[in-house]
């Protein structure tokens, strides 16, 4: 018998798209239960919510995303001039 | 006095033959090992011969005259085309991808590793990509057993930063929704196979191919090496130069599929994300991998390793030489066996084109179903979700997240999508993890 690889192809699809948003689906459902449980219990005493810390961090976080150091200056310079804007208006 | 030249006489006749002795049976030792090697080498020859064998041995002789003899790296023949102008034709593509690399920045700490061992791979007589040369050795240690994309993965892990994803994690969605250029693609790649008469591949070699549109090097490279290691070199140059094309390819679908309004949507600020909840975050993702897809696992396992050490803050030295030393090291060597896979007598077919056709069709395809994905979250209650950052949710890190971020700043300037776009951006990345696991289980 011949088998249709167009129809086999598209069970992949479903399959897999079916997974892919299982998968994340159920992991955000995880991440809200899991920020809720951390928060009750866990609390993070934020000495300081400044907007020197929250750039540091925000900048902290980029520069360890990014691996290519051409735009990095940029970028830190764009965020850093983001979080000021938003925090004054 | 005359008895002590005596002596001294016989003392020297005796130590000098001694001496002697010694010389005469080290030379006649000597005689005999040259005698030996003299019969097999230096046999007289006339000068002209001598310029004849020269003349054969040289590179520009391999190029005209191949080898009849000649096999590939898998002990194949190979037709003359392929060992006479296809290895100069690769050469010059491998010139190329310099010249791209290098003057147009397209992802040069990979395409020139990548480029440069395809310049290796296709020299002549040399076999360097054969199993006993050094980049078949780098092949078979870390890239026929998928080793070096899952160090990748590690590395990759200890520089990403999920803080954006879990402030707002309903952006993963995005990241899932983008995998569809993978599926999508699957599909398109079993039409043309199946209704046209031009390229002919299976299954496994179409799910190889389609993972491009994961835009996850790392990933295509673990997926082709295990489903379609034939395919495997064209696949990797696909993904890499596509990734490196992501500010050309992505925008005008980005454009294309929204209104002007949508384009300036402003999202809301991201909430802090403590500490404690980035390190729980690898735990509690690779135990869902666990729970549902353990065939995900090897490359989420990696991929959460590295970020736990990075966000348990205890072991920097650790986390500081998967950031650096350890991929460094690992991107030489993929690239030089990737390069491997350049031999004219595997990128030069017609499953190559084929192959970058689709892996632009893939690209897209994410980018439009991430945008698409995310102008649907819109039309539910809650709060919006720009759709410039949906194109994001093709991994590509950081690129993508970057060209959302310019092109919504072309529209608003005061619109910084950079942080926003990152949470799909990092699930794009386990997203096609995930992906890779389902492709990976079916053909189990």
């Amino acid at each position: 018998m011949e088998t249709n690889l167009v129809v086999e192809s598209i069970k992949f699809m479903f399959l897999g798209m079916g997974t892919v948003f299982l998968f994340l689906i159920i992991m955000i459902y995880f991440m809200g239960g899991m920020s809720n449980f951390v928060h009750r219990f866990f609390p993070e005493i934020l000495v300081d919510t400044n907007s020197s810390v929250q750039s540091t961090q925000c900048i902290q976080s980029i520069q360890s995303i990014q691996n290519d150091q051409v735009d990095q200056k940029k970028i830190v310079a764009a965020i850093t001039a983001a979080i000021k804007h938003h925090i004054e208006s | 006095m005359k008895k002590i030249a005596i002596k001294f006489f016989l003392l020297l006749i005796f130590f000098g033959f001694n001496t002697l002795y010694a010389s005469v049976a080290s030379a006649e030792h000597y005689v005999d090992g040259v005698v030996a090697t003299k019969v097999e080498i230096y046999q007289p020859k006339p000068i002209s011969e001598m310029f004849g064998n020269f003349l054969k041995s040289t590179g520009v002789n391999a190029l005209i005259n191949p080898n009849p003899d000649e096999l590939d790296s898998q002990g194949n023949k190979m037709s003359n085309f392929h060992k006479s102008w296809g290895r100069v034709i690769m050469i010059l593509i491998t010139f190329l991808l310099f010249y791209l690399a290098i003057a147009k920045g397209f992802e040069p700490l990979l395409l020139l590793p990548i480029g440069f061992g395809g310049l290796l791979a296709n020299i002549p007589v040399a076999n360097m990509a054969g199993p006993d040369g050094f980049l078949g050795i780098i092949y078979s240690m870390g890239l026929a057993n998928q080793l070096f994309p899952i160090l990748i993965f590690m590395g990759v892990g200890a520089m990403t930063d999920f803080g954006p994803l879990i402030s707002n994690p309903k952006t993963a969605l995005l990241g899932g929704a983008a995998q569809f250029g993978i599926f999508g693609t699957l599909v398109g790649a079993i039409m043309l196979a199946e209704y046209t008469p031009l390229f002919d591949f299976t299954l496994k070699q179409a799910s190889a191919i389609s993972i491009i549109g994961g835009a996850d090097g790392p990933t295509s490279i673990f997926i082709a090496t295990q489903l379609a290691p034939e395919l495997l070199g064209a696949i990797a140059v696909a993904s890499y130069s596509y990734m490196a094309m992501v500010p050309i390819i992505q925008p005008p679908i980005m454009r294309a599929l929204t209104t002007d309004a949508e384009r300036r949507i402003k999202m809301s600020t991201m909430r802090h994300v403590s500490r404690i909840e980035k390190i729980v975050f690898p735990i509690m993702v690779l135990v869902l991998a666990i729970l549902v897809l353990p065939d995900s696992t090897s490359l989420i396992g990696a991929f959460m390793f590295g970020n736990f050490l990075k966000e348990s803050g205890v072991v920097d030295r650790l986390s500081d030489t998967m950031q650096n030393a350890l991929i460094n090291i690992v991107t030489i060597f993929l690239g030089l066996a990737v390069g491997s896979k350049l031999a004219s007598d595997q990128f030069l077919v017609a499953e190559t084109l084929a192959i970058l056709a689709l892996g632009i069709l893939a690209f897209s395809a994410g980018t439009a179903a991430g945008v698409i994905m995310a102008k649907i979250m819109n039309m539910f209650p809650g709060s919006k979700v720009n759709p410039l950052i949906g194109s994001a949710g093709v991994s590509a890190v950081p690129m993508a997240a970057r060209v959302s971020n310019k092109v919504g700043m072309e529209y608003d300037r005061t619109n910084m999508l950079l942080v926003h776009a990152m949470g799909p951006n990092v699930a794009g990345v386990i997203g096609s993890a995930v992906a890779a696991g389902v492709l990976i289980s079916i053909f189990k």
